[in-house]
């Protein structure tokens, strides 16, 4: 008699949990804030966790959006892809990795703050 | 000997005292509640849904594999749901869905049902099951990588991965007592220190897990990370850091101490526990991977059975040839 009132409790608790878990992965995904908190750049030569929140928030270092991104209209735009202009066949290619580091790196160097060691910055 | 009663017993009928499998597998879950609050607490509905999604996954698996195999139905002795839970605990709180299904797949059907259910796995289900996922999709299982969006008021890079890839010049970020509150990215379930402690100590003084196993893993981490430590302060981060970051509490009162895949002597309970905290450490601070108690923890449930070969001298004297 308990193992079928334990049997009862469990299929309950199997189907209330399922219910729950569908709705929770349906209605309550994880919300992708409009401006990034951190990005994790993928790269061959190790990843970099990049704290944009810290590089852009007021708390933080409050670099302005125009002083990494260009051709923003307006400061606050959400910046345009690298790609929509610097196509891979068109006049101006750049390789993305040289990007970062002329940004990134540059950045570091100029204003003697941050790391420029590659280990710093690209973990395995 | 002084006239020490070693073993007294009575005549029959003997009195159940109640105790139950699923009494303890439930008991497991309350265990784990305050951890599972705070992960919820921390990471809202998504932690939530990967939880309640793992439990009711791990259970259906197992109901499933009843039906299939023709056995009866055992998803009433909360075993299944222990697994999905532990295994959802384990994970981010941004795991997708259909991970959680193949891994409580894992877990239930390779980890426990095909060895013939409860009490015949070699292995925790739990750390097969996480194992498989986090070696084929390393990048959800990378808490870096995968807790991105979310902004928890702390400093939110995984400590191990920290320490491990810029040394303990990343310690100066993380205090003991935030690492005990939960001020640590992590698994959903697996971050709050002080809420796994007080699940342990509930589960050892019921006696559902064995205090030799969990002090001697936490033991282990310990001195191979003090000694490491010694070493080189400037690589390899103190004791204390290593005991409330990664999966080590975890490890030490619900995974390592799960009762098929751990030894039931003292002795080897004591081997067992060290060796798991001596390998975790090890492969933190020299293997490849950032947290090593998943595997240090499977290679000693391999172990297992040869360190019950060490057993308590038997009373009484042989004769031969009597």
């Amino acid at each position: 008699m308990e193992v079928k009132i334990e049997q009862i409790i469990a299929y309950a608790l199997g189907i209330i949990l399922f219910v729950v878990g569908i709705v929770c992965y349906a209605a309550f995904p994880v919300e992708t804030p409009e401006e990034p908190i951190r990005i994790m750049f993928k790269s061959t030569a190790g990843n970099i966790l990049f704290d944009h929140k810290v590089h852009a928030g007021e708390a933080g270092y409050g670099i302005g959006c125009s002083d990494c991104h260009h051709n923003l209209e307006d400061e606050g735009d959400t910046p345009p892809a690298c790609g929509e202009c610097h196509e891979v066949d068109g006049e101006d290619p750049i390789k993305r990795s040289d990007a970062f580091h002329q940004n990134c790196q540059g950045c570091h160097e100029d204003e003697g703050a941050g790391p420029v060691e590659c280990s710093a910055c690209h973990v395995r | 000997m002084p006239n020490q009663k070693l073993l007294v017993s009575s005549h029959a009928p003997y009195w159940h005292n109640g105790s139950s499998i699923s009494g303890k597998n439930y008991s497991i879950m309350l265990a784990a509640l305050p951890a599972v609050g705070m992960g919820i607490y921390q990471y809202g509905m998504p932690a939530l849904g990967v939880l309640a999604f793992s439990v009711s996954c791990a259970m259906i698996w197992e109901l499933i594999m009843n039906l299939v195999m023709r056995r009866p139905v055992s998803i009433g002795d909360g075993n299944a749901a222990v697994i999905g839970l532990l295994f959802g605990m384990l994970l981010p709180a941004t795991t997708p869905w259909w991970m959680v299904l193949v891994g409580t797949f894992i877990a239930i059907v390779v980890g426990k049902q095909i060895y013939g259910g409860m009490g015949c796995n070699p292995f925790n289900p739990s750390l097969v099951g996480i194992a498989i996922v986090m070696l084929s999709w390393k990048n959800y299982l990378n808490f870096n990588a995968a807790l991105v969006n979310y902004d928890l008021g702390f400093y939110m890079v995984y400590p191990l991965a920290a320490v491990k890839h810029l040394g303990t010049s990343a310690l100066s970020n993380y205090s003991i007592s935030g690492l005990i509150f939960g001020q640590q990215t992590g698994g959903v379930g697996t971050t709050f220190g002080l809420g796994l402690i007080i699940g342990g100590l509930y589960l050892i003084l019921r006696g559902h897990i064995r205090w030799e196993i969990s002090l001697s893993f936490l033991v282990g981490v310990f001195m191979t990370a003090y000694l490491f430590n010694i070493a080189d302060p400037d690589k390899y981060a103190g004791p204390m850091f290593h005991i409330f970051t990664g999966y080590t509490l975890f490890g030490a009162f619900f995974l390592l101490t799960e009762d098929s895949s751990s030894p039931v002597n003292f002795i080897p309970m004591l081997i067992y526990g060290a060796a798991a905290g001596f390998l975790t450490v090890l492969i933190r601070n020299i293997g490849a991977f950032v947290d090593g108690a998943v595997f240090a923890i499977l290679m000693m449930n391999v172990a297992n059975p040869l360190l019950d070969k060490i057993r308590p001298k038997a009373f009484g004297r042989g004769i031969e040839h009597a």
